[in-house]
């Protein structure tokens, strides 16, 4: 009875997500991108493929961010803003129950929307493709293109695990998403921020293993979502190991699971007035 | 299945640096398997505070809440109930329909008997047509009969509702209350907050009275229908021997404004006709004493006792 509970909040969430205006609108400006491609390839001379590859997987990452921050965050501020969270919770539901609940029907929501534009611009990577000599394209690989989708849907639902826990700490879907926008930023730029950090050290001779250790457990603390951007590795046709794919998708379903563990603990002492 | 609030205080804290604010205040009331009772009070009252520890959305400062016995913190409890709020919002992109099958999958109801008690509701309601249209495009007053289907869908013991005729034009109106009137047919147990105090009175069984986050009183059926078959005898002036007399046939004299009325019960109204016979006293006209919880509800804000 709760995984049927838990699904039917999932199931709930996911449809008032799927036909939401908003969301038609994002996919068909993912989509007129996707076309785009076809058309901006034409501009380059050399490196089409790697530019097929980079155009049409930052479509994707850019449309899966917009539906992060402005369909998920309001999926779920406006249960708490319009009170539409008594309809559920005054249901045998728990509080544990409804946030895992909304974290699977976003989840679901990003993955399913996601796979529409991976499998659209596939088409879009495939047309590219028949259209230039394959020289163009010696680089290019379905297998290394479709890992990069796959790293770039697990970096959305870490994202949207950071979206459900501020989402549980403030009312105010303006803050939920100042906080989601701050944590991409943080998230993208941490690994630079650490290159920079780890030369400097050096410069001043100041390194040491134990430093450096320390620096690189540092970044994957705070979340590291530059790790799983590998559209340039995508685009050069290089394929990340297992053992790498294997690692991140244990840190996104570990930090995942850590934010929604302290959203819950936070919803279950939330008053709802 | 009964409900029981014990000494219940709720304080909410409205922010840093501004004062506490007593919404309940030392607030007991035991609603009994199988009654109807209204709480009627003005905006601010803690009508909705109340509803709202009941069904554990806040928690209660101090003093207890107890379902048939049970903290309404464990979510299972809230199997036998059936709650809609105050001016409910639900999903846009739903259909009544959607949003009735999760009230009903969530609350264990057997697949095979959803689809026909969702049938029963939806004529009930006069909502059949709108089944499948999106919540948005929904009147208020549709909205709300939504939700009275959402709350009923799984056929709650207990059903919790905050304004049910808030919104509703008269037909809504007249389909609530003769649902409400199945329902306790039925024998359920119902706890409603209105502001509609004619629907309030003819619905239930005890009216508690609230203000200022306070219990004030609880008047049962017999408060009110005693005073429903009371009669108001308009008449010219009368002397005091003639009050005198009023007295011994258990009828008194009250003054409204420059009018006299003799206040009696139906039972003893051909005494008081024999009396204005024998007085020579002509009878200007007759009212029934009605809207008495209106009085009772005014008298008890103006810090009645």
């Amino acid at each position: 009875m709760i995984l049927v509970r838990i699904w039917s909040v999932a199931v709930l969430t996911y449809k008032e997500g799927i036909r939401d205006r908003a969301l038609h609108g994002i996919g068909l400006l993912a989509l007129f991108m996707l076309l785009a491609t076809l058309l901006a390839t034409q501009l380059f001379g050399y490196d089409i493929g790697k530019v097929t590859v980079d155009l049409t997987l930052s479509t994707i990452g850019l449309a899966g961010l917009l539906m992060t921050f402005f369909i998920n965050i309001n999926l779920i501020a406006k249960d708490i803003d319009k009170r539409t969270i008594y309809c559920v919770l005054s249901k045998p539901i728990s509080r544990s129950q409804y946030v895992l609940g909304k974290y699977i029907g976003l989840a679901l929501l990003i993955t399913v929307s996601l796979t529409c534009l991976i499998a659209f611009s596939s088409v879009v990577a495939y047309l590219c493709k028949a259209s230039y000599a394959e020289a163009y394209f010696k680089d290019f690989s379905w297998t290394c293109y479709y890992q990069a989708c796959g790293y770039e849907l697990l970096m959305l639902l870490l994202l949207n695990g950071f979206v459900l826990f501020y989402s549980s700490i403030t009312s105010s879907s303006f803050l939920t998403m100042l906080f989601a926008v701050s944590t991409y930023i943080v998230g993208q730029t941490i690994e630079e921020i650490v290159v920079f950090f780890q030369k400097e050290a050096e410069t001043i001779g100041f390194s040491s293993p134990l430093i450096q250790h320390t620096v690189e457990t540092f970044q994957y603390i705070l979340p590291n979502l530059s790790a799983f951007d590998i559209k340039t590795m995508a685009s050069h046709g290089k394929l990340m190991t297992m053992s790498h794919t294997v690692f991140l998708v244990g840190y996104s379903v570990a930090y995942t699971a850590l934010l929604l563990y302290m959203a819950i603990l936070i919803f279950k002492r939330r008053e709802f007035n | 299945m009964s409900i029981s609030f014990q000494k219940v205080h709720k304080r909410f804290n409205p922010g840093l640096f501004q004062k506490k604010v007593q919404a309940v205040y030392n607030f007991s009331l035991d609603v009994h398997p199988g009654e109807v009772l209204g709480i009627v009070g003005p905006n601010g009252a803690g009508k909705s505070t109340i509803l709202k520890i009941l069904l554990g959305f806040i928690r209660a400062t101090s003093g207890t809440v107890t379902i048939d016995g049970r903290s309404p913190a464990e979510a299972d409890v809230r199997t036998k109930i059936g709650f809609l709020p105050e001016n409910p919002y639900f999903y846009d992109y739903l259909s009544a329909e959607e949003l009735m099958r999760f009230s009903a999958v969530t609350a264990g109801m057997p697949s095979e008997s959803i689809k026909p008690r969702m049938d029963e509701l939806l004529q009930t309601l006069a909502l059949d047509h709108a089944r499948k249209r999106k919540l948005r495009s929904y009147s208020k007053g549709m909205t709300q009969r939504a939700g009275i289907c959402f709350a009923l869908i799984h056929d709650p013991e207990i059903i919790i509702l905050d304004e049910p005729m808030s919104g509703l034009d008269p037909i809504g109106r007249k389909l609530v209350v003769d649902l409400i009137l199945t329902l306790k047919k039925q024998g359920k147990t119902i706890l409603f907050c209105s502001h509609i105090l004619n629907d309030v009175e003819r619905l239930c069984d005890r009216v508690a009275i609230m203000a200022k986050g306070q219990l004030k009183t609880i008047l049962d059926k017999e408060n009110l229908v005693s005073q429903q078959t009371q009669i108001k005898v308009y008449v010219p002036e009368m002397s005091a021997d003639q009050v005198q007399v009023l007295h011994t046939i258990g009828a008194e004299k009250k003054q409204e404004g420059k009018s006299t009325a003799i206040i009696c019960q139906k039972s003893n109204l051909p005494r008081v006709m024999l009396f204005l016979s024998e007085q020579k006293l002509e009878c200007e006209h007759l009212d029934v004493v009605s809207n008495v919880l209106e009085r009772e509800f005014l008298r008890w804000l103006e810090g009645g006792k």
